[in-house]
C-alpha cells in the first residue's frame, strides 16, 4: 500500500488526509466531474442557493479506508504529559476514536481505561480517587446522554471542590453525522448542561487547540478552589488523521502554586487568635495534601485551642486532645474568636436551625465573637446552584488556600506568644484535653446500649469493623450517611484515614467514590473500607463489577437498614405535623418486600461476599474473612442488617 | 432553642424535680404494647430499636432506661424538642405514651464500657 496525500471534495474534512492510505476500489473511484459543481448563474444567484446534490450524493473522489495516525493519538500524547493515570468510561461511539487510540496507540497506560457500567460511576470514582491521590482522574462519556448520566456526580464533585477531568464526545459538523444515534447524541453546546458546576469548559476546533485547552483545563482544575472541568471532543478531531504532526506543540504544564493569604491579614488574624481567651478553629474541606493535617495540628497546638472538624477532608486526628468535634455547641458557644478554614457552609456550622412549621434559627456563638475566614471558596463561585449556603457575618475574610497559608499563620502565632501567654494557653489545652477524654468516654458508654441487639446497632458494626482493620494500614474511603461512630470510636491519625463526603449529597456517590479512592490506595498497599448505605448501592450496584474487573481491593460493609432512612424520618415528621396517622411512613421510603440480598448481588458481579448478617456474634468472623480477601487484592462485601442510625 | 423549647425544658426540669412524688401516682404502662407502638409509631427510626439513640437532623438521644418521669416523657412527645416531631394525642394516645415509657424502662440501657474489649481499642 502506498501512503499519499489526497484531496476530498467533501467539505469540512479539515484537510486531515496527510497519512491516509487508499486501498481497494475506493482508490480507483473517479473524481467527481468538475461540471457537477458549476458556478451559479446570475439568475440562480437571486434565489435561495440549492444544495450541492452531486457533492452530497456522489461517492467522494477518494475513499480511504485506513490511516496511519489519528487525532486521538495526539490526544493520548497530551494526556501522558499531564500524567493522567486513569480514564474512567462507559464506552460510547462519540469517542471511539480516542478510545481506540488509548488502548492501541497509548498501550492502555497513562491513562489506563477503567470500565464503568454507568457514567455516574466513572465521575464518582474520579472524585474519590482525586481526594486520596491528590491529582485528577479523567473520565469520558457521550456528550448528551452520557453527560446526562454523569451530571449528578459532577455536581457532587463541584460541591466537594474536587478536580475531575471530564471529556465528552460530540459530532460538531451536522453533515458528518450519520442518521439516528449520531444526531440525538450531538449538541451545539453540550457543556451547557453542566456549565453551572464546572470551572471551565471548551470544545476545541483543532488538535493544537485541543492541546492548549487540555493543559489549560488541567491547570484550572487543580488550582484552588479546585473543581471539575470539561472538554468536548469532536469525533472527527479524534478519528481523522493528524494533518501535520510536526506543527503540533504540547504546552508545558506549569507548577501550580496555590494562593496564600495576604500577610498583613494573616498577622491580624494571628493577633486576634493569640489574645483570645477561647479561640476555636472550625475546618471543613481543608487538607488537600498529606501535609495539611500536620500543619493544622501545629497551629492548634501553638494556640492550644479547640478544633471542630466538619470532616470534609482528613483534617485533624480524631484522638488529638484538642479535637472537640463532638463538643461543637459547647466550644463554639464559648468562643470569642473563630477561625473558619475552607468552609463550605459556615452559617450552618455556627447556627442552629429548627425544621418545624415556622422555620427558625439562632447563632450558637456569643454576640461579639470575631469570625475570621480563610479559604479559596470565594475566589470562584457561581450563582444558580445554591451550594454556597447562607451568608454569614464575618469580621476578617482572608482569600487564600488554607493549607498553603497555615505555615505563615502558625509562625505569626508563635512569634506573638510570649512565655506568660504560653503558660495560659497550656492551661487551656489541659482543660480541652480533659473534655476530649470525657467525650470519648461518653462515646464508649453510648456504644454499649443495644450491644447484643438484632438488627445490629451501627455502633457495634463500627466497633467490629475497627477490630479487624486497626492493625492494618487502613483507610475509611466512604461513609454513606456520615455515621458518627467511626469518628467517635476510631483512631484517625494519618492523612488518608478518611476521604470526606460527597459534597452535593447526591445518592450514588459512596460506592463508586470509595472504589476510586481504593484504587488510589492500592498502590500504597492500604486496606480500604467503605461503610456502604444500601440505598446508595441500589443506585450504582454496577460499581461492584468494576471493582472486581479491575481488582480493586476494598471492603464494602453494607449498612443495610432497608430504607432511604432519612426520608423515612422526614415522612414521619410530616405525618405527625399533619396529624394524619404515623404508621404509613414506610410507604415509598423502605427497601423491603422483598429484602435485597446484597451478598448475592455482589457475587453476581464477581465480588466475594457474605450476608445478610443479623446476629452481631456472626459479624466479627465474617469481617475477618472479608479483610483477608481484600488483603489478597480483591474486593469483598459484607451485608449487615442494621438498625437505622 | 426557641422560646417554646426553653419553656419546655424549664417545665421538664421542674417535673423531674418532682419525680419521687410522681412515681407513687404514675400510671403503669404495658411494656409489651409499648414495644409494639414504639416500633409501629416510628420512635425507633431516630432513637433505635434498642433505645440506643441515633440521629435525625440532630443527634437523637438514647431512650433506654430513660430517667424521665412518665409525665415529663409525655410532654416531650406532645411538644417535640428541637426537630423531633410532635406527637399529638390524635395519633398517639396518653395510654400509648405511657406504654412506650414502660417499654423503654425495660430496655437494658448502658453497661460499663470497660467490659467490652472492642470499645477499648
Amino acid at each position: 500500500m502506498s501512503k499519499k496525500s489526497c484531496d476530498i471534495s467533501v467539505a469540512g474534512r479539515r484537510k486531515f488526509l496527510t497519512g491516509v492510505t487508499l486501498t481497494g476500489a475506493a482508490a480507483l473511484a473517479p473524481a467527481i466531474p468538475t461540471g457537477a459543481q458549476q458556478s451559479p448563474s446570475r439568475e440562480s444567484a437571486r434565489v435561495v442557493p440549492q444544495p450541492n446534490l452531486a457533492a452530497e450524493t456522489q461517492p467522494p473522489a477518494a475513499d480511504p479506508v485506513t490511516q496511519t495516525s489519528s487525532g486521538g493519538d495526539f490526544m493520548v500524547e497530551v494526556f501522558k504529559t499531564l500524567d493522567i493515570d486513569y480514564l474512567a468510561m462507559n464506552c460510547a461511539s462519540s469517542f471511539r476514536g480516542l478510545h481506540e487510540a488509548v488502548i492501541n496507540y497509548g498501550k492502555n497506560v497513562k491513562p489506563e481505561i477503567l470500565t464503568c457500567p454507568h457514567e455516574e460511576i466513572a465521575v464518582s470514582m474520579a472524585q474519590g480517587y482525586a481526594k486520596i491521590e491528590g491529582k485528577p482522574m479523567a473520565m469520558i462519556c457521550h456528550g448528551t446522554v452520557g453527560l446526562q448520566h454523569a451530571t449528578m456526580a459532577m455536581y457532587n464533585s463541584w460541591c466537594d471542590r474536587v478536580p475531575v477531568y471530564v471529556m465528552i464526545g460530540n459530532i460538531v459538523e451536522a453533515d458528518k453525522r450519520a442518521p439516528g444515534a449520531e444526531w440525538v447524541h450531538s449538541a451545539i453546546d453540550p457543556a451547557a448542561l453542566v456549565r453551572d458546576f464546572v470551572k471551565w469548559d471548551d470544545q476545541p476546533a483543532s488538535l493544537q487547540h485541543f492541546a492548549e485547552s487540555a493543559v489549560r483545563a488541567y491547570k484550572i482544575a487543580v488550582t484552588p478552589p479546585m473543581a471539575p472541568v470539561l472538554l468536548s471532543l469532536d469525533a472527527e478531531l479524534q478519528e481523522n488523521p493528524i494533518p501535520d504532526r510536526e506543527r503540533l506543540r504540547i504546552p508545558k504544564l506549569a507548577k501550580v502554586v496555590p494562593p496564600v493569604g495576604d500577610p498583613s491579614a494573616i498577622a491580624e488574624a494571628a493577633k486576634l487568635l493569640v489574645s483570645a481567651p477561647n479561640p476555636v478553629i472550625v475546618v471543613d474541606r481543608y487538607a488537600r495534601t498529606p501535609a495539611g493535617m500536620a500543619r493544622l495540628v501545629e497551629l492548634a497546638e501553638a494556640l492550644q485551642c479547640a478544633v471542630v472538624d466538619q470532616a470534609g477532608r482528613m483534617n485533624f486526628p480524631s484522638r488529638h486532645p484538642l479535637n472537640q468535634t463532638f463538643r461543637r455547641g459547647a466550644v463554639v458557644g464559648q468562643a470569642d474568636v473563630i477561625l473558619a478554614i475552607e468552609m463550605n457552609d459556615l452559617w450552618g456550622a455556627l447556627n442552629s436551625f429548627s425544621d418545624r412549621i415556622v422555620r427558625s434559627s439562632r447563632p450558637i456563638f456569643k454576640p461579639g465573637t470575631k469570625i475570621i475566614t480563610l479559604g479559596t471558596r470565594d475566589l470562584y463561585m457561581k450563582a444558580n446552584y445554591q451550594d454556597f449556603g447562607r451568608f454569614s457575618d464575618v469580621d476578617l475574610a482572608i482569600a487564600g488556600d488554607g493549607e498553603a497559608s497555615l505555615p505563615m499563620l502558625t509562625e505569626q502565632v508563635k512569634r506573638l506568644t510570649d512565655a506568660g501567654r504560653k503558660s495560659a494557653l497550656e492551661e487551656r489545652g489541659k482543660k480541652l484535653a480533659e473534655a476530649h477524654r470525657a467525650a470519648r468516654e461518653q462515646a464508649r458508654s453510648d456504644a454499649t446500649i443495644g450491644w447484643d441487639a438484632s438488627p445490629i446497632t451501627t455502633a457495634r458494626m463500627c466497633a467490629e469493623l475497627y477490630a479487624q482493620i486497626k492493625d492494618e494500614d487502613w483507610s475509611l474511603v466512604g461513609n454513606a450517611i456520615r455515621m458518627v461512630w467511626p469518628h467517635r470510636l476510631w483512631n484517625f491519625d494519618k492523612s488518608y484515614r478518611w476521604n470526606g463526603l460527597s459534597g452535593g449529597a447526591g445518592i450514588g456517590y459512596n460506592a463508586p467514590a470509595s472504589a476510586g479512592a481504593a484504587l488510589a490506595n492500592k498502590r500504597h498497599g492500604r486496606i480500604s473500607v467503605a461503610i456502604q448505605g444500601d440505598g446508595d448501592l441500589m443506585f450504582v450496584p454496577g460499581t461492584l463489577w468494576t471493582a472486581a474487573h479491575h481488582r480493586i481491593p476494598i471492603l464494602y460493609v453494607v449498612h443495610n437498614n432497608r430504607a432511604y432512612h432519612q426520608e423515612y424520618m422526614y415522612l414521619q415528621a410530616m405525618a405527625d405535623r399533619h396529624g394524619r396517622g404515623i404508621t404509613n411512613a414506610h410507604i415509598g421510603t423502605t427497601l423491603t418486600d422483598p429484602n435485597v440480598d446484597y451478598a448475592t448481588v455482589a457475587k453476581g458481579f464477581g465480588v466475594w461476599a457474605e450476608g445478610p448478617i443479623a446476629d452481631p456474634k456472626d459479624l466479627g468472623p465474617a469481617l475477618k474473612r472479608a479483610v483477608a480477601v481484600v488483603k489478597r487484592g480483591q474486593p469483598a462485601l459484607v451485608d449487615v442488617v442494621t438498625d437505622p442510625r | 432553642m426557641t422560646t417554646l423549647h426553653r419553656g419546655l425544658l424549664v417545665a421538664l426540669l421542674a417535673l423531674g424535680g418532682c419525680g419521687a412524688a410522681w412515681s407513687q401516682n404514675a400510671p403503669t404502662g404495658d411494656a409489651a404494647n409499648g414495644k409494639r407502638v414504639y416500633l409501629a409509631a416510628g420512635c425507633f427510626t431516630c432513637h433505635g430499636r434498642a433505645g440506643q439513640g441515633g440521629a435525625y437532623n440532630y443527634p437523637a438521644p438514647p431512650l433506654a432506661q430513660t430517667p424521665l418521669p412518665v409525665e415529663a416523657f409525655k410532654v416531650f412527645l406532645r411538644v417535640g424538642p428541637n426537630d423531633m416531631p410532635a406527637y399529638a394525642e390524635s395519633v398517639l394516645s396518653d395510654k400509648e405514651a405511657v406504654d412506650i415509657h414502660a417499654f423503654l424502662r425495660t430496655l437494658p440501657g448502658r453497661r460499663p464500657a470497660k467490659e467490652f474489649p472492642l470499645l477499648n481499642q
